[in-house]
């Protein structure tokens, strides 16, 4: 880390009590935790900030980042997945959005392998392995006795040759243990699945249509407190807010994040509100995830990182949403 | 060349503010830069420090360097939008979405449906069809409002009657002493546009209901999904298909319409709400 350090601002995943933060590298490590499962803040917050000035009076310029880049270690498979969506809105499709592009193009992604699973885990059912297989520079495989190391993309080759002398190659040991951590990791998920009766994706075409005029929404909705926790730590929520605002001198325009479930996020300024009712927000935001992903991006926008489960103060469950629409009831 | 930050407002000086009804104004004003727009596409208007809201151009698209909004009162941004004066500055992002398949149109007879409010828009794309000079088979234009007073440009629109590339007739929900013309929703004078319309081309704006009724309408007297043109209210922020609040199915309203053919949206959930 203290390597990482000197071109980076590094964060990494500390356990506090039963929860993982991400914590700023500042010289210690204690209660650092590599492996187990995902922390509490999707890995989004690196890249399109809660709050950000987009715009000042009239100047053209995307202000420069006051910081280093990020290393950002420790990242899970299931926040890996969010990149898919995150990097569909603001750098695939159409035009780019500056800022996210900057703090994408600069950073270090290190993932990590689950050592665990607890029981809001659900990836297998998006087709998320509990280990990450893509979208990392490089990937540090917790086994006994030490890491593994595996470079994904060219800068995390590049870092591995930097500092080759600090590896050596891994035995067909190491390996070994890496499959076996694997395994148990996975069948931790597995049985996750069967507990909760968590149906997989391949089942989740049609089942937004299907169920339009279900009453599963207004069931749902009669919990939902319209407090946005599930939209803001999803690791691929994206929707955001333009707001302005004006001191002496300056006028400045802030962007944060927003929430589909908020009353007038879709409202028009005469009035209109073409999801006036709480439940018309909840199946919108299932609508986003499972039909309009699919539809534009190919990949439904879940990543079964399960914070939404242990966000929501009313205790909506997407593992239970889905199987009632899997069930059509 | 596109903006490098799409947030950012150009400044614009405003040169003139024209009372247009008890509810609306147009705003005519200068961009720092040209805006070269397609009719139809929108752009963000912003009274800086405040906010922004999104508005059709009603001007004539040929016209880059001084445009038109028309705007009704009804929210924070609007209402200081009626308090702008000569000289003041706003800001302008865009232009953003698609316009108006104007070549698909030539050869072609086309029926224009506005209501309220949807005349801003329809204005500009009146201007495109006359610039088009003579390449349309045939223009028809059908316009309803809820009274004489809120009728938006009404004295131009009254005058394109002695055009001869053109047919219109306009109706009114309640009439007045100013009024001869007739009483009733704007679905009422349609088909007294005597077209070929299993070929013709609709476009209707205006506010959701009216759309909705006049839709309808258009598709029972044979006109073609695939040749009715709809203009889509949403939220409209960021323009440029990121920020989700005006997602309609599987579009983006700012960046895929504002002007959908209805055969692509016919199956959107929510599309008159």
């Amino acid at each position: 880390m203290n390597l990482l350090s000197i071109r980076h601002e590094v964060y990494f995943p500390v356990k506090k009590q039963n929860q993982r933060f991400f914590s700023r590298y500042t010289g210690s490590t204690d209660e650092a935790i590599l492996g187990e499962v995902r922390p509490f803040e999707p890995l989004k917050v690196f890249f399109s900030c809660a709050r950000e000035r987009v715009a000042e009076d009239f100047q053209s310029e995307i202000p420069l980042s006051s910081h280093k880049p990020f290393a950002i270690l420790g990242v899970k498979a299931c926040d890996l997945k969010g990149f898919l969506i995150q990097d569909y809105v603001f750098k695939n499709d159409g035009l780019q959005d500056p800022f996210y592009i900057r703090n994408r193009e600069q950073n270090l992604i290190i993932g990590t392998d689950c050592t665990c699973a607890i029981d809001t885990c659900f990836c297998l059912a998006l087709g998320v392995q509990p280990h990450p297989r893509e979208n990392f520079d490089l990937n540090v495989s917790p086994i006994p006795g030490g890491f593994i190391v595996e470079a994904g993309a060219a800068k995390g080759r590049a870092l591995l040759q930097e500092h080759a002398s600090l590896f050596h190659h891994a035995t067909q040991v190491d390996l070994q243990a890496r499959e076996d951590q694997r395994a148990r990791v996975r069948e931790a998920v597995e049985q996750n699945l069967k507990t909760h009766d968590i149906p997989p994706q391949d089942q989740f075409p049609g089942i937004i249509e299907q169920n339009w005029a279900s009453t599963v929404w207004q069931d749902e909705a009669g919990a939902c407190v319209e407090c946005g926790a599930c939209t803001n730590i999803c690791p691929t929520c994206h929707c955001f807010l333009l707001y302005d605002q004006k001191d002496d001198q300056r006028v400045a325009r802030l962007r944060v994040w927003d929430s589909c479930l908020l009353k007038d996020y879709a409202r028009m300024a005469g009035g209109a509100n073409p999801r006036r009712f709480l439940w018309m927000r909840l199946r919108n935001r299932f609508d986003k995830k499972f039909d309009f992903f699919p539809k534009v991006a190919n990949v439904y926008a879940c990543t079964g990182c399960g914070r939404c489960i242990a966000a929501c103060p009313g205790k909506i469950d997407i593992r239970r949403i889905l199987r009632r629409l899997v069930n059509r009831a | 060349m596109p903006e490098p930050n799409p947030y950012r407002p150009i400044k614009a000086e405003v040169l003139d503010v024209i009372p247009e009804t008890p509810t609306i104004k147009t705003i005519r004003f200068r961009p720092d830069r040209p805006i070269a727009f397609r009719t139809g596409q929108f752009v963000e208007l912003t009274i800086p420090g405040v906010g922004e809201a999104p508005f059709t151009p009603s001007s004539r698209p040929s016209v880059e360097d001084v445009l038109e909004v028309s705007v009704m009162r009804v929210g924070k941004v609007t209402e200081r939008v009626h308090q702008l004066r000569t000289g003041d500055t706003i800001g302008i992002r865009g232009p953003f979405g698609n316009g108006y398949p104007l070549d698909q149109f030539k050869g072609k007879e086309v029926l224009v449906v506005g209501g309220g409010c949807g005349f801003a828009p329809l204005r500009s794309l009146m201007y495109s069809f006359f610039d088009l000079s003579g390449q349309l088979k045939k223009l028809y234009f059908r316009g309803g409002c809820r009274s004489p007073s809120e009728f938006l440009y009404r004295q131009e629109i009254e005058s394109w009657t002695n055009r001869p590339d053109l047919q219109v007739e306009l109706t009114v929900d309640k009439g007045d002493e100013t009024w001869r013309g007739p009483v009733g929703v704007v679905t009422t004078i349609l088909d007294s546009a005597k077209m070929d319309y299993a070929n013709g081309i609709a476009v209707v704006c205006g506010p959701p209901i009216m759309m909705k009724f006049a839709t309808l309408k258009i598709l029972k007297m044979g006109f073609r999904e695939e040749n009715l043109y709809l203009s889509v209210e949403r939220n409209m922020s960021c323009g440029i298909g990121k920020c989700g609040h005006c997602r309609l199915g599987i579009y983006y309203p700012c960046k895929d319409g504002p002007v959908f053919r209805y055969d692509t949206i016919r199956n959107a959930p929510e599309i008159w709400d």
